[in-house]
């Protein structure tokens, strides 16, 4: 019987099983400040040890300050990573601290120091977790409870296997589109639900002719469509990743050949394996934007803010108060929107290559007056490699701002955040309400969509920015 | 974990579609370090009138409500059993909305829509907690909210987990027990309160099994 990839790597990680229950194991679990005291409390107080701390990685993130890491004014951010710090010290789990080099967001860092390996199972109290299948890993995001149960056991219970939902993507990606305008259009096709329960696996020409930095961004944001987890099969790119350049914790020499060997053998047999298939053209796609206040809620830069009782997965209720709170009017052309502050960073955008694509945009050009713009790196090691090829030049001559790494302005944990009605064009991954500071109103798009509002002022179709010729 | 087999109380009403985490638990509470005093921090960013939020290090001490909330109406006041518009949870992993909705007084939250009432790892969230998620088919919770809007404040249900259902007490209800399902596993261990933990280590010897079987290439390189 045809079987896909998910459920080979599902099946060769059990460790007992029946219909209902099975005890999967977990082969790397990612840690961080946010979600993690409250289970290492709990192994405290119930007398337990980490059971496989060579498995378990942690670095701090969500609070870190981006202006200077160093200097953490919150009384409780110092006390969240003060807390990871000593717990990492008393259950014997690698930190990549601040300072040490290898910091950055988790979903940034795992790929980049070779702890995400296609085949493994990846755990992280943290729904982005997704984004390390574009390894070909399973990777899920998981909660407190269920990090103190890794921790303790270095397995997960989990119920039925989830169904599988194939999301074929074909085409070409035409210039001034980007892997975030793709996993974009994918949630506004199925909804914030639609793959709620499921494992999507991105299949077809334009997944094959992406690097793995596009990969992650897509697999990144599995999570907005409600999948379970979201992967894509091993190939040369992949391979490549390992063979090119050096990941400090990934196999070496014969045991990176027998790896190899391997993650050849991981692939959905064919495209009927999947419980559902649904295809997607990349080449008749224009920029997205989102409008509201969930990933769904998107539109093509070339259109305008749609009326409340045309939006396929919003009741009219809900669209009217996601218009409300964005401040925003039925039938406004897109590209009349104004942004107070642009954000590029993240774990969905900011890596090498979204950082390349936004000063490519920005290059020779200067920030609208009065748009504030933050560049913010996904790692340290990120910030090494732009400022290695000058970036950081790019972005400081334009006007913006360029940061030390951490999630930044994605979530309002730490000091930069949007004031109350501010407007942004964000390369983050979620809309919400609140989700950039309070009251704040977030617009997703692409890196490259985002360096050419800030260079406007407002949304623009970046194909026009574009220089036809290059 | 408190057991949880038959609970009685009384319905509140918050049927807004993909209400997310941010939205339970806004991001700047996760600072806290501890379990508790999440409660008062439900919603925090619609339940209070503006800039009456609390700071995430004296939750108790707040402003005004906001007056439309709908969970804020007086009918509501002491309700165990949330019913929830579908998708409820979704977006971040964030446990602290769990014990949010818990420590706000829930004991169970009732969705539409089998395998799409909640977000996934809300699911497995509520479990791991003793809250009892339930996905009831859309028309029998159509029917409950309807008795929610119709008698707020009074409209209660009884439900048995054992049984697997939800049993509506409300004018003109009488005898309107909705079914549901709930996976053996997660059923088990709540009518039990069992510890997870506690139950997986009895597999110990096949969690040994399994790690003399893996791969040299799967264990990290020294670096
Ligand atoms: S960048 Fe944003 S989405 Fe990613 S881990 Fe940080 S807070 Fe979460």
């Amino acid at each position: 019987m045809a079987t896909t990839l998910f459920q080979k790597i599902w099946d060769r990680h059990l460790v007992t099983s029946s219909e209902q229950a099975n005890l999967l194991y977990i082969d790397r679990h990612l840690v961080h400040e946010v979600t993690s005291p409250q289970a290492f409390d709990g192994l405290r107080l119930a007398g337990r040890q980490a059971r496989r701390p060579d498995l378990t990685v942690a670095t701090i993130d969500h609070n870190v300050p981006t202006d200077d890491q160093l200097v953490i004014r919150d009384p409780l951010s110092k006390k969240q990573i003060e807390t990871l710090r000593a717990n990492c010290r008393e259950f014997g789990v690698t930190l990549h601290d601040i300072a040490s080099g290898r910091q950055g967001i988790v979903h940034v860092i795992g790929p980049e120091l070779g702890l995400t390996l296609p085949g493994t199972t990846i755990v992280c109290g943290d729904s982005h977790t997704s984004t390390h299948g574009a390894f070909g890993a399973l990777a899920f995001g998981i909660g407190t409870s269920e990090v103190e149960h890794v921790l303790a056991t270095q397995t997960l219970w989990q119920g039925q296997r989830p169904g599988s939902l194939g999301v074929e993507i074909t085409g070409r990606l035409a210039p001034g589109l980007e892997p975030k305008d793709v996993i974009l259009a994918v949630i506004r096709a199925i909804g914030t639900g639609g793959a709620t329960g499921q494992v999507i696996e991105y299949h077809g020409s334009a997944v094959r002719a992406l690097s793995m930095e596009g990969r992650l961004t897509i697999c990144n944001m599995s999570i907005e469509a409600g999948a379970r987890a979201g992967l894509i099969a091993p190939d040369d790119v992949t391979i490549a990743y390992f063979t090119d350049q050096d990941r400090p914790f990934a196999p070496k020499g014969k045991l990176l050949e027998a790896a190899i060997a391997d993650w050849r053998t991981l692939v959905t047999d064919d495209p009927t394996a999947f419980d559902r298939n649904i295809v997607l053209d990349a080449s008749s796609l224009a920029p997205q934007v989102t409008w509201g206040t969930n990933p769904a809620m998107t539109v093509d830069v070339t259109g305008v803010v749609p009326s409340p009782d045309q939006t396929p997965f919003a009741a009219p209720a809900d669209a009217r108060r996601a218009l409300e709170y964005m401040g925003l009017v039925p039938g406004t052309p897109i590209d009349q929107i104004a942004v107070d502050v642009v954000f590029i960073g993240s774990c969905t955008n900011g890596r090498i290559e979204d950082l390349r694509s936004a000063a490519h945009v920005m290059k020779g050009r200067h920030t609208a007056p009065g748009v504030r713009t933050l560049v913010v790196p996904g790692s340290e090691a990120v910030r090494k490699q732009a400022e290695a090829e000058g970036l950081d030049r790019v972005f400081t001559q334009a006007g913006a701002e360029w940061r030390q790494s951490g999630c930044s302005m994605c979530l309002a944990m730490n000091p930069d955040r949007l004031e109350p009605h501010q407007r942004s064009a964000s390369t983050s991954n979620r809309n919400f309400e609140g989700r950039q500071g309070p009251l704040g109103r977030t617009h997703l798009v692409s890196p490259a969509m985002a360096a050419a509002a800030a260079v406007t002022g407002r949304f623009t179709d970046v194909r026009k920015l574009l220089d036809p010729r290059a | 974990m408190e057991p949880f087999k038959t609970h009685r109380g009384r319905l509140a009403l918050f049927d807004w579609r993909d209400v997310n985490t941010d939205l339970i638990i806004p991001a700047r509470y996760l600072k806290r370090i501890e379990r508790t005093g999440f409660g008062p921090l439900l919603f925090a960013d619609k339940r209070y009138a503006p800039g009456g939020a609390p700071e995430a290090d004296a939750p108790d001490q707040h402003g005004p409500l906001a007056p439309d909330f709908p969970l804020n109406a007086e009918a509501f006041q002491g309700a165990s059993i949330l019913v929830v518009g579908r998708n409820f949870g979704c977006g971040s992993s964030r446990e602290h909305a769990v014990w949010a909705v818990m420590q706000g007084g829930y004991r169970a939250v009732v969705a539409p829509g089998k395998g799409e009432g909640f977000a996934d790892i809300f699911e497995s969230n509520a479990y791991n907690n003793g809250l009892l998620p339930i996905e009831l088919d859309p028309a029998d919770w159509a029917i409950l909210a309807q008795a929610v809007r119709d008698q707020p404040g009074t409209a209660e249900a009884t439900i048995d987990l054992t049984a697997q259902t939800l049993t509506l007490h409300a004018d003109g209800a009488k005898g309107s027990a909705f079914a549901f399902e709930t996976p053996e596993g997660q059923r088990h261990r709540l009518i039990q309160g069992l510890d997870a933990i506690a139950e997986t280590l009895a597999h110990d010897a096949a969690i040994r099994r399994y790690e003399q079987s893996a791969p040299a290439w799967l264990a990290p390189q020294p670096a």
